[in-house]
């Protein structure tokens, strides 16, 4: 079963989520210093999500269809995306699985890791927020 | 038990002089027009031909010959190869050579199979069906390359090292024949050696990824490893010592394209990347250090590797894993191999330089397997502690 209801609801938990991670000096600086293109692409539901830090000074978040050609991509279920922001996906053992698919230079993405943990502790709060019925156990 | 999943696609083969049937066992998979892939040495050598007699008997057409690959393969050289593959009709390869031919082939591989823009299929798990088929020959007993799920090969004039990693990017089968390796001179055998020890140490204790089907080959692959190497190094004719560390390398790169390696091998790549270091030698200078730096994190795992070897029969963790350290100095001291940073002609680390290098071991794949999580500070304590 989907966690998210739709697509319009998981762009709009993930758009908020890195609006958030914008807002956080802390996590925004390293991702801006990586100057990468990180596109998301989720299914069920489908989604996708542009993070762009090209320009080295603000984060450019698009949900939905973005012209900006990435550098990484990143595909997961939804549902994997969901889990991986409570902090309860074993990213490693995600990619042996394959539940992960990464294109591009991965080590790239990969580096940013540790930088995002912080939001781990926002996610819950976001989908409070929002008043979206998504299960957070 | 965590949940695991263990996927090993790649059917091995080994014996004296089964490389002779490398023709029939392609033939079998399909193939009727070979790309064999392998480097001028074993050309010159000789070493290929009774390979290239095999295919051509049972394909009914000689094999295309590339063998300019070199120790540290490059793209320019995946597209020379992929070209002439391309150009030839070739429907399956044969790699028979070190991790750097094998790498090329499986990379070649992908050009042949897919065509298009090989950037495309650069990362992990974008493969998502099979390739043309691929044997494998090693002619080292290290890397693990001809049955692992990943290959890496440089781009030299972007200054990259490119990686693709697919369970369809093993090999369809791997040959191993002790008979090839006999020649391999006694430094390249402990170097490529201890690149397997390190597999084997480091996979057994890779976080969360492990399971009892790795544990289980990377015990084995130890125990074959510690007990032959020395022998398989001080005589390269010695079959038996050859045939176990070709099968223990094999084991251990079943284990760790399973299970993943870890915070020497994430170190080792940078330096390998920015200085040209055999990638073994740097290895083993980094080995004792990385266990160092997991010790209190992993000594009971540290402590089953100690135990089921014979080292101690002391109850207490701590010191069983620090025994097994002490045994790992021990052999690093019988092989020969150079024991830092130093003697492995690498100049004095700068500021910039070491900074440099933690940002590339601090991104290195490698580092998620480790299982304690190191700091930029870490890194570079132990890259000076190495020097």
């Amino acid at each position: 079963m989907a966690v998210f209801a739709d697509t319009d609801e998981l762009h709009q938990i993930m758009a908020d989520l890195w609006t958030a991670i914008k807002s956080d000096d802390q996590m925004a600086a390293p991702l801006l210093s990586s100057r990468l293109i990180v596109t998301f692409h989720y299914r069920e539901p489908d989604g996708r999500l542009t993070v762009d830090c090209s320009d080295g000074k603000e984060m450019v978040i698009t949900a939905g269809e973005c012209d900006r050609k990435p550098v990484v991509e990143m595909f997961m279920k939804s549902s994997v995306a969901h889990e991986f922001w409570l902090g309860k996906v074993n990213v490693p053992m995600a990619l042996i699985q394959g539940k992960i698919v990464a294109k591009g230079p991965v080590n790239k993405a990969l580096a940013l890791l540790p930088a995002i943990k912080p939001a781990y502790g926002l996610y819950p709060s976001i989908i409070e927020k929002n008043g979206l019925k998504v299960s957070t156990t | 038990m965590n949940p695991f999943v263990f996927h090993t696609p790649t059917r091995v083969y080994f014996g004296e002089t089964s490389a002779a049937s490398c023709g029939d066992f392609i033939h079998d998979l399909g193939g009727s027009r070979v790309l064999l892939v392998s480097d001028a040495y074993l050309e010159k050598s000789g070493m290929l031909n009774p390979i290239i007699e095999s295919i051509t008997t049972a394909t009914g057409n000689p094999p295309l010959l590339f063998t300019d690959v070199p120790s540290d393969s490059d793209i320019a050289v995946v597209n020379r190869a992929s070209a002439m593959a391309r150009a030839n009709k070739c429907d399956a390869l044969v790699a028979v050579g070190g991790g750097s031919v094998i790498d090329t082939a499986k990379v070649v591989n992908i050009c042949l199979t897919f065509g298009g823009e090989l950037m495309e299929y650069q990362g992990l798990n974008i493969i998502d069906r099979p390739l043309l088929p691929l044997i494998a020959v090693p002619t080292t007993a290290g890397t693990g390359a001809e049955v692992s799920f990943v290959a890496m090969v440089k781009d030299h004039e972007e200054g990259k090292k490119l990686m693709f990693g697919s369970p369809y990017l093993a090999p369809n089968m791997a040959v191993l024949d002790p008979l090839l390796i006999v020649s391999l001179p006694a430094k390249l055998t402990a170097a490529t050696g201890i690149d397997a020890v390190t597999h084997g140490i480091e996979c057994f204790v890779a976080s969360g990824t492990n399971s009892v089907f790795t544990d289980a080959l990377c015990l084995e692959a130890l125990r074959l490893l510690f007990e032959f190497l020395p022998q398989a190094t001080a005589d390269g004719n010695n079959l038996e010592a050859r045939g176990a560390t070709l099968a223990a390398s094999c084991m251990a790169g079943v284990a760790f394209t399973n299970s993943g390696v870890g915070i020497t091998h994430a170190l080792a790549h940078a330096l390998g990347a920015k200085y040209g270091t055999h990638h073994g030698m740097t290895n083993g200078v980094l080995l004792t250090h990385g266990m160092n730096f997991n010790l209190q994190a992993t000594a009971g795992q540290y402590a089953r590797i100690a135990r089921f070897l014979y080292f101690s029969s002391s109850g207490d963790d701590l010191e069983q894993a620090q025994i097994l350290v002490d045994k790992v100095e021990g052999l690093l001291k019988e092989l020969k191999l150079p024991r830092t940073l130093r003697e492995l002609g690498i100049p004095e680390l700068t500021a910039d330089n070491l900074k440099e290098l933690v940002d590339m071991a601090g991104s290195d794949p490698a580092i998620m397997f480790n299982p304690k999580e190191a700091s930029e500070d870490d890194l570079l304590q132990i890259l000076k502690g190495a020097y």
